[in-house]
């Protein structure tokens, strides 16, 4: 029967395609505008079966939704790494509120409140007056530990709130889940009467009972909020602490990001813009993770920059930045070439970015194929995501190799010379410099890359009246 | 005075190390006499040298013959007025 139902079906959607011949491209440029990243354009309803019952998500109605971003580079970030000085922090602060723009789509960054140096912390980059992103909290679930978060002056702390029975029982000791609960929900209380509200994070989320812990927990949160004004009602952190959460139609809790997002948001009744996703790139699954959950309801996804943080890192924050953008269609007052600065800074600091790293890396838009140098060199556009020289300050290059033939040695010199359009050098004029290029690896074995600086020293030595005119005034 | 044929087998000869008697004017640069990318560039910018003349890029690329070549070459010469 199965078998007939999937011929049949099979049967009914086959059919002819016919071409549509055309004279002139159709670059798609709806979708792939160039000087945005490629758009993401959705369409609703779509439907997720959960407890065996079709459920509709409104695909269409997320570009304008308040979508935001929130940042953790200090915290969960700072815990992969040796910890970051006071001035190292304050001027990655001051730079991701320039990334942010006014209208904050990077709205919050979370901060440990424990040492001298944290609280300093806190204090230089509160006084620098930046609206966004607003400083947050974090703190154990110690009830003393309110009073830090108090004299700090902050409106919000997250707090450890551990679900799965792995953490209850294995690492919190808890005789039983109501004993657990019944502790969580006194350090809820304790952060209403500090008047300070209270981000309870579910670490473990995706390994966690989700029908038998989770949901009675939050049920409990929601119930105590609604005795307390507004802005203190719980927010909640959905945890991914190691990475198990999939965005699969059809996967199942606990780890089905959707039907998380669905119960926490329909079931629990916990509002959109209280709701956070936090992941882990544990199966590299955490950027796809962190655009899902927005998709299906989160407000906030929590992010590290460069997706730096505990053991294989977080959602990074460059990307679901340029995933806002893709969704919303629009810049929304982001600076992103404040990417790069951000790039350089981290790596002059000592953090250790691949070369091959989407957007920053530092060829991550290089070629080193001489057939895509070709397609570069008549249009960029055929072999760059977007106009990574407008967006990020860093256009399309071509690393020099036996690979990059005439037209990748040709690309390099005007971009090195930084011409373009009807300036731009033809091929024939750096015959010299492609020759001693192919000689590097026919005649002397070369193995490696040709690096920039041999360029330059061989552009010198073997185009010099180009060099005269477009680097003469240069010493 | 060497004709252009002779002079395009010459310098034909020297960029591909060559003898230019085994250069005939149907030969393909590429597929009969071996030329690679990069060659092929580099008989272009010999060309404008020996004749003193400036070749457009892609047109130049295209000729496939040598004897296509000694045309094109004679064509530009009087175009751009430079004697052969």
């Amino acid at each position: 029967m199965a078998q007939e139902r999937q011929e049949r079906s099979s049967k009914r959607r086959r059919k002819r395609h016919h071409l549509t011949d055309a004279t002139k491209p159709n670059l798609l440029e709806d979708t792939f505008p160039y000087e945005l990243p490629p758009l993401i354009q959705l369409e609703g309803p779509v439907v997720e079966y959960i407890d065996g019952e079709p459920v509709e998500f409104d695909f269409g109605a997320v570009k304008d939704r308040d979508l935001l971003i929130s940042d953790t580079t200090f915290r969960d970030g700072q815990q992969a790494r040796p910890p970051y000085t006071i001035e190292q922090m304050v001027h990655i602060y001051d730079l991701m509120s320039r990334l942010s723009g006014p209208n904050g789509v990077i709205r919050q960054s979370e901060f440990f409140l424990y040492t001298k140096n944290d609280r300093e912390t806190l204090d230089r980059c509160r006084a620098l007056g930046h609206k966004y992103p607003e400083c947050t909290g974090w703190i154990r679930a110690f009830k003393g530990d309110f009073r830090l978060v108090k004299e700090a002056g902050l409106r919000e702390t997250g707090i450890l709130t551990s679900c799965s029975d792995y953490h209850v029982f294995h690492k919190l000791k808890f005789r039983s889940r109501r004993q657990c609960i019944d502790s969580y929900c006194e350090i809820v209380d304790a952060a209403f009467e500090a008047g300070v509200r209270p981000r309870c994070h579910l670490e473990d989320l995706t390994r966690a009972d989700i029908d038998g812990f989770v949901l009675p927990f939050v049920d409990k949160l929601m119930e105590m909020s609604r005795q307390v004004p507004e802005e203190l009602s719980v927010k909640i952190r959905l945890c991914d602490t190691l990475g198990f959460g999939v965005s699969y139609p059809g996967a199942e809790l606990p780890r089905s990001v959707p039907k998380l997002i669905y119960k926490l948001n329909r079931e629990c009744g916990v509002p959109s813009e209280r709701l956070e996703w936090h992941g882990h790139n544990d199966f590299h699954k955490v950027h796809v993770n962190a655009g899902t959950a927005w998709l299906y309801g989160c407000d906030f996804v929590n992010t590290t920059l460069f997706g730096f943080g505990e053991r294989t890192g977080n959602p990074p924050l460059e990307g679901a930045v340029f995933e806002y953008i893709a969704i919303k269609g629009d810049l929304c007052g982001i600076d992103t070439q404040v990417i790069t600065e951000l790039a350089d800074y981290m790596r002059s600091i000592g953090l250790p970015i691949p070369d091959n790293y989407p957007f920053v890396g530092r060829s991550f838009n290089t070629t080193r194929a001489g057939i895509h140098a070709d397609g570069l060199r008549q249009d960029e556009r055929i072999y760059n995501i977007f106009d990574t020289g407008e967006l990020l300050g860093r256009p399309p290059r071509v690393a020099i190799t036996d690979k990059s033939g005439a037209d990748g040695v040709t690309h390099w010199v005007n971009e090195f010379f930084g011409l373009k359009g009807e300036n731009r050098i033809n091929k024939i004029k750096v015959h010299k410099l492609a020759r001693w290029v192919i000689d590097q690896y026919d005649e002397h074995g070369r193995l490696t890359a040709i690096s920039d600086q041999e360029m330059e020293v061989k552009v010198k030595e073997l185009m010099p009246e180009y060099w005269a005119k477009y680097k003469g005034s240069e010493k | 005075m060497a004709t252009v044929e002779e002079r395009v087998k010459a310098v034909t000869a020297r960029v591909l190390k060559l003898s230019p008697d085994q250069i005939k004017p149907e030969h393909s640069f590429t597929v009969d006499l071996g030329a690679e990318s990069v060659q092929s560039v580099e008989l272009v910018a010999m060309f404008e040298e020996e004749f003193g003349i400036e070749m457009d890029e892609e047109s130049a690329l295209a000729v496939e013959t040598v004897g296509k070549a000694v045309d094109y070459i004679t064509n530009a010469c009087r175009e751009q007025d430079v004697e052969q």
